[in-house]
C-alpha cells in the first residue's frame, strides 16, 4: 500500500501567488518607467531607496532581535528547543540557523535572515510554556520554512519599489518644487500620482503575497512534521491564548510582524485585505485539507 | 531548491539520497582494527511515525519481517519512543554485517511504502577501549556519515575527538563536509 500522493499538493496557491507576483512586477514596471521619465530625480530616489533596502536585508537581523527582547541561547541554555530544532533541519536539510528565545509572555515565534546560512529563529518562553512539544514542533518547522523559502528576502525585494513609490509620495512635493517656480512640471506631477497608485496597488498585491507565504510555510511545516493537525492545534491554542495579552506588549512589537507566526493584535485585524496573515480559521481548514491527504481520505 | 521554487513558495521533503549505507559495513573493520573502536552490538534507526493507517500497517510488517529474519542471524529488535516524538529501532547482533543490513531492511521498506522522507538518520554504536561510547550517525537525506562522541556531563560533546575520527577514517566513509550538519543526538539509547 503506497502512501496517497497528493500529499503537500496546492496548485491553486502556487498560481496564486505567481499570478501576484506577476502584477507586482507589472505596477513596478510602470513605476520604473516614470521614474525615469522623470529623470534625475527618480534615480536618486532609487538609489536612496537600494541602500536602505541593503541595510534592511544586512543590518536589520540584530536590530529585530533587539527590538523583540531576544537573545541567542547555547544548547546548553535550551536544549530541548535546540535538539528540536537539530531534527527538524535533518528533516528539511537545512543548515541549523541560531536559535534565540524572548522573554515574553506573548505566544510567539519568528524567522529572520536573508538566507538559511544568516537565519536566527526566535520562540517566546510564552509559546514554550503553551505549546506541548509536538505543536511547538510544527511552529518551528513553519519558521524554517520560512528560512528555507528565503521569506525575508523576498519580501524585501517585493517591497524594494513599494518602498521607493512610498518615498516619491512623502518627498514628492520637494524634487518637484526643488527647481524653483516652476509648479506645472509635468513630469515630476506625474511620477507623484504613479507613485501614489502604485503605493496603494503595490501594499495590497504585498499583503496578499505575505498572506501565501504564510500558507505556504504552513504546508512545508506539515510537510516537514508530518503532523498538520498538530500544527492546527497549536493555532487554535494560540489564537486563545493571544486574546489574553495586554495592549502594550502588542504595540511595541508591531512592526515585526510580517514574520511572525501569528500577527500580535489579530483578534481586531481590519479587512482580510490588509492583514499580513491569513485568518486563522483558513489556515486551520488549509491543514485539515493537508491532513485529509495524508490519510488519503481527500 | 530552485529559484522558481523560492518564488513559489513551493516546499518538498528531501528524499533520501543515493544510499551509503553500506560504506559501514567495511568501514567498521577499519574503525576496529586500527582505531580501538569496538561495535557495541548494537545499531538504531530513527524515524517519524506518521498517525496514518497505511503507515501503522508498514512499519507492522517490516518489524514482522525482522523477526521472521532474526530468527536466522539472531538479531534482537526492540523499539522505542523518544521524548521528541521519533521512533527509534534498536538491533542487536555480534555480527556487524546483520546490523547494516538489518537497518538496510527497515529504511527500504519505509522506502518502499512511499515514507523513505520520514527517516531521520540511522546510528552505530562503538565503544573505544575505555568503553566510552563512540556513535556514527548516517544522514539518510545527504548519504553521509558524522562522528558523535558525547563527552559526558550536560549536553557536551567531545569535538576534537570527532575531528580526529574524520580524519582518521580517511575515505573509508563519505563523511558529511559541512561541519554544521553534524548534528549532535542527546540521550541515545544503545
Amino acid at each position: 500500500m503506497a502512501r496517497p500522493t497528493s500529499f503537500g499538493k496546492d496548485t491553486g496557491l502556487q498560481i496564486r501567488m505567481t499570478v501576484t507576483m506577476f502584477l507586482l512586477g507589472l505596477v513596478y514596471v510602470v513605476l520604473i518607467v516614470a521614474l525615469l521619465a522623470a529623470g534625475a530625480n527618480g534615480v536618486t530616489v532609487a538609489i536612496i531607496a537600494a541602500g536602505l533596502a541593503a541595510f534592511q536585508l544586512f543590518g536589520s537581523d540584530k536590530l529585530a532581535l533587539r527590538a523583540m527582547g531576544a537573545r541567542e541561547v547555547t544548547p546548553a541554555e535550551a536544549p530541548e528547543l535546540h535538539a528540536m530544532i537539530e531534527r527538524l533541519c535533518i528533516q528539511a536539510d537545512l543548515p541549523k540557523p541560531k536559535v534565540a528565545v524572548a522573554d515574553t509572555r506573548m505566544p510567539n515565534a519568528f524567522a529572520i535572515g536573508r538566507s538559511p546560512k544568516s537565519a536566527t529563529v526566535c520562540a517566546t518562553t510564552g509559546i514554550m510554556e503553551l505549546l506541548p512539544p509536538a505543536e511547538l514542533e510544527g511552529v518551528m518547522a513553519h519558521e524554517l520554512t520560512h528560512v528555507a523559502n528565503r521569506d525575508v528576502l523576498v519580501m524585501t525585494l517585493a517591497g524594494f519599489f513599494a518602498t521607493i513609490a512610498a518615498y516619491v509620495v512623502q518627498f514628492g512635493f520637494l524634487f518637484g518644487g526643488g527647481h524653483g517656480d516652476d509648479d506645472d512640471n509635468p513630469s515630476a506631477m506625474v511620477l507623484f500620482l504613479v507613485s501614489i497608485v502604485v503605493y496603494v496597488v503595490s501594499f495590497l498585491l504585498m499583503q496578499s503575497l505575505s498572506r501565501y507565504r504564510e500558507f505556504a510555510a504552513d504546508r512545508g511545516a506539515a510537510l516537514i512534521t508530518g503532523r498538520p493537525s498538530a500544527l492546527a492545534s497549536a493555532l487554535t491554542r494560540i489564537s486563545s491564548g493571544m486574546s489574553r495579552i495586554p495592549q502594550r506588549d502588542l504595540r511595541a512589537s508591531s512592526e515585526l510582524s510580517a514574520f511572525y507566526f501569528f500577527p500580535p493584535g489579530v483578534g481586531k485585524a481590519v479587512g482580510g485585505l490588509f492583514a499580513t496573515h491569513p485568518p486563522m480559521e483558513k489556515r486551520i481548514a488549509a491543514l485539515e485539507r493537508l491532513e485529509m491527504q495524508l490519510q488519503g481520505t481527500a | 531548491m530552485g529559484l522558481f521554487d523560492i518564488l513559489t513558495g513551493k516546499r518538498k521533503v528531501k528524499p533520501q539520497a543515493e544510499s551509503r549505507l553500506f560504506a559501514m559495513a567495511t568501514a567498521a573493520v577499519t574503525l576496529e582494527m586500527s582505531l580501538e573502536l569496538k561495535s557495541s552490538g548494537k545499531a538504531a534507526i530513527v524515524f517519524q511515525p506518521l498517525a496514518t493507517a497505511d503507515f501503522t500497517s508498514i512499519v507492522t510488517d517490516m518489524e514482522e519481517v525482522l523477526r521472521g529474519a532474526g530468527e536466522d542471524t539472531g538479531t534482537g529488535v526492540e523499539k522505542t519512543d523518544d521524548s521528541f516524538g521519533y521512533r527509534w529501532m534498536v538491533l542487536s547482533d555480534e555480527d556487524f554485517e546483520d546490523l547494516v543490513v538489518g537497518i538496510n531492511v527497515i529504511s527500504q521498506a519505509l522506502q518502499d511504502g512511499g515514507y523513505g522522507e520520514r527517516v531521520l538518520c540511522a546510528v552505530f554504536a562503538f565503544r573505544d577501549p575505555q568503553d566510552q561510547p563512540v556513535y556514527w550517525i548516517y544522514n539518510y537525506k545527504r548519504g553521509t556519515y558524522y562522528p558523535f562522541v558525547p563527552a559526558g556531563g550536560d549536553q557536551r560533546r567531545d569535538t576534537e575527538r570527532e575531528l580526529r575520527l574524520k580524519a582518521q577514517i580517511g575515505n573509508e566513509l563519505p563523511v558529511e563536509a559541512e561541519l554544521e550538519r553534524w548534528f549532535p543526538l542527546w540521550g541515545i539509547p544503545i
